[in-house]
C-alpha cells in the first residue's frame, strides 16, 4: 500500500476519563501514543499498521486484558516477551494489542488484568488473554508484592 | 486598414515575465498588458447617475491574464500590442499563490480548459497521492473533468504499490492513462482523449509533463533534463513558463511548470466532501445532515461509508487533511 505517514496527533484529552495525555515520546517511550496512561481506555485510530492513522471508526477502545507479544529479539529483556494491552472497539468490536508505555499506571493494568480473568475474547485462538497473575505482576514490578 | 484605436481579438498562447503570446490568425503578437486591467473600476449602480468611475480597487490577483485566455488588444504594429480586455472565461484552474509580506492572491494557471491531465511518475520521482488528491478537488472544483497520466511506465517495477494504489482512483472513475515517452507506451490512447478539446497538463517537477508533449508531438523540441541522480529523483523546473500547443492530431495543450505546491483557491469547508466524487453520495446522509463535517461526529455516512469499504481510508485521510486547511 502507499506509504501513509499520519501526522502525530499531538497531546489530546482522553475520551474515556477526560484526562489530558501527552503525546511526547520522552515521556511515554513509544512512537504513537494511543491510549490514557491514566484508565488505559484507547481510540480506534489505525486501521492497517500501529500508528497509520486510517481508520474512520474513532470510537472509544476498552482495555479488557493483558497478552504477551513473542518478539525475535533475543535481546529483548524478557524470555516470555513484552506485555501488551488488549483494546476492543466499543462500536465495531475490532481488537488490537497496544504497547504499554513508561507511563501507564501499573496498578490500573493489574485492575484491567484482574477484570479480564472471566473475560473470553471471540478471536482468542489470535491473542491469547493472559490468565497467569504472578506473570503479570512479575512483568509489571519485576517482583511478587506480598500480600 | 485598421486604425490603433481598434482591437483584435486572440488566444493567449504563452506567458512569461509580464509579456503575453497572443495568438491571432496563425500570427503571433508579444504584447504588454495595459495597466487598467489590474485595477477593478467600480461605476455608480444606479441607471440615473451618469457612468462615472466611483473608485479603484486593485484586482486581487497574480496575474490577470492567464494562458488560454481570449482577449483583445490593440495591435501596435511590428509583432508588438497591449492587451486591453480580458473576454469571459469558460472556466479557470487556480490556485491560491502567497505573496511574501502581502495577502494571499489568486493565481489562474489556465483558462478556459476542457480538461486536466494529472500527471505523475510511476517512479523516479515517486507519486504523491496526497499532491493528486489536491489537483483532483481543484479540478473538480472548477468543474473540469480528469484524468491521471502515470509516465516512466520502464520505471513502474521500482513501485510495487502502484497498480494498488491507481485502483483506488479507477473505482472512483477517474479515466488512467500508463504512458511511456520513450516506448510510445499509451501514446495513441492518450492522443485519443485529447482530441479536439483544450488539456492542461499538471504535476511536479520532473515527473515528464515536457517529455510527454515532445512524445505526443515530435518536432516540439522542448528542453528537458534528467532528474537528479539523487535516490529522490527530484526534478530540476527545467519548464519555467506557462504555453499552449496546438496539436497536430487536433486538440490544444497546455505545459505547466512543475507545481510542488498546490493550495487550495476558494475551497469552502463544506464544500469539500462534494468535491471528492465518491463522499458526494452520502453527504446530508449523517445523522447531522449538513452540517456534519464528517470528522468525529457520531452517525456519519462518510465515516460508515470508509468503514464498509465503499470508501478508501486514504482518500477519507486526504479529505480530512484538506478540510484542516480551509
Amino acid at each position: 500500500m502507499r506509504n501513509h505517514h499520519a501526522s502525530s496527533f499531538g497531546d489530546f484529552r482522553c475520551g474515556n476519563c477526560g484526562a489530558l495525555v501527552s503525546s511526547m515520546q520522552t515521556q511515554s517511550g513509544v512512537n504513537n501514543r494511543n491510549h490514557c496512561p491514566y484508565c488505559l481506555w484507547s481510540c480506534h485510530l489505525d486501521l492497517y499498521s500501529s500508528g497509520d492513522r486510517l481508520s474512520a471508526c474513532k470510537a472509544k477502545m476498552i482495555p479488557v486484558g493483558l497478552t504477551m507479544k513473542k518478539s525475535r529479539n533475543k535481546y529483548q529483556i524478557s524470555p516470555r516477551g513484552e506485555l501488551m494491552l488488549v483494546h476492543v472497539c466499543t462500536d465495531c468490536e475490532s481488537v488490537s494489542i497496544n504497547r504499554i508505555a513508561a507511563d501507564d499506571d501499573p496498578k490500573t493494568i493489574l485492575e484491567v488484568f484482574r477484570n479480564s480473568l472471566n473475560f473470553c475474547l471471540h478471536n482468542e485462538d489470535e491473542i491469547s488473554i493472559l490468565r497467569n497473575e504472578d506473570m503479570v505482576i512479575e512483568q509489571l514490578f519485576g517482583m511478587r508484592i506480598p500480600a | 486598414m485598421k486604425t490603433t484605436n481598434e482591437s483584435d481579438e486572440g488566444v493567449v498562447f504563452r506567458k512569461s515575465l509580464g509579456h503575453y503570446s497572443v495568438r491571432i490568425d496563425g500570427q503571433e503578437i508579444d504584447c504588454e498588458l495595459s495597466s487598467r486591467l489590474h485595477k477593478e473600476l467600480i461605476y455608480h449602480t444606479s441607471a440615473s447617475l451618469k457612468h462615472k468611475v466611483q473608485s479603484i480597487r486593485e484586482v486581487d490577483k497574480a496575474d490577470p491574464v492567464a494562458v488560454g485566455d481570449r482577449v483583445r488588444f490593440v495591435d501596435a504594429g511590428t509583432g508588438r500590442g497591449m492587451i486591453t480586455e480580458i473576454l469571459p472565461r469558460r472556466s479557470k484552474l487556480s490556485r491560491p499563490l502567497p505573496v511574501p509580506g502581502q495577502r494571499v492572491f489568486e493565481q489562474v494557471i489556465v483558462a478556459n480548459a476542457d480538461q486536466v491531465l494529472t500527471v505523475f511518475a510511476a517512479s523516479s520521482p515517486s507519486p504523491k497521492w496526497g499532491l493528486l488528491d489536491r489537483y483532483l478537488v481543484t479540478a473538480e472544483a472548477a468543474g473540469l473533468p480528469s484524468r491521471i497520466v502515470i509516465t516512466k511506465m520502464d520505471l513502474a517495477t521500482q513501485n510495487k504499490s502502484l497498480e494498488q494504489d491507481l485502483e483506488i482512483y479507477r473505482r472512483i472513475g477517474y479515466p488512467i492513462h500508463l504512458v511511456c515517452s520513450s516506448t510510445g507506451e499509451g501514446r495513441e490512447e492518450l492522443k485519443q482523449a485529447l482530441h479536439g478539446v483544450m488539456s492542461v497538463l499538471v504535476g511536479k517537477s520532473g515527473v515528464g509533463k515536457t517529455s510527454l508533449m515532445n512524445a505526443l508531438q515530435p518536432g516540439l523540441g522542448l528542453r528537458v533534463k534528467e532528474v537528479s541522480q539523487g535516490d529522490i529523483g527530484k526534478g530540476r523546473h527545467t519548464t519555467s513558463h506557462l504555453q499552449m500547443f496546438d496539436l497536430d492530431f487536433g486538440g490544444r495543450l497546455v505545459d505547466t511548470p512543475g507545481m510542488r505546491e498546490f493550495g487550495l483557491w476558494d475551497i469552502s469547508p463544506e464544500d469539500l466532501a462534494s468535491l471528492f466524487p465518491e463522499l458526494a453520495p452520502h453527504i446530508g446522509q449523517c445523522k447531522f445532515g449538513l452540517s456534519c463535517r464528517h470528522d468525529n461526529e457520531p452517525g456519519c455516512a462518510i465515516r460508515k461509508a470508509v468503514m464498509a469499504e465503499q470508501v478508501s481510508p486514504y482518500r477519507y485521510q486526504s479529505y480530512l487533511r484538506l478540510r484542516e486547511e480551509l
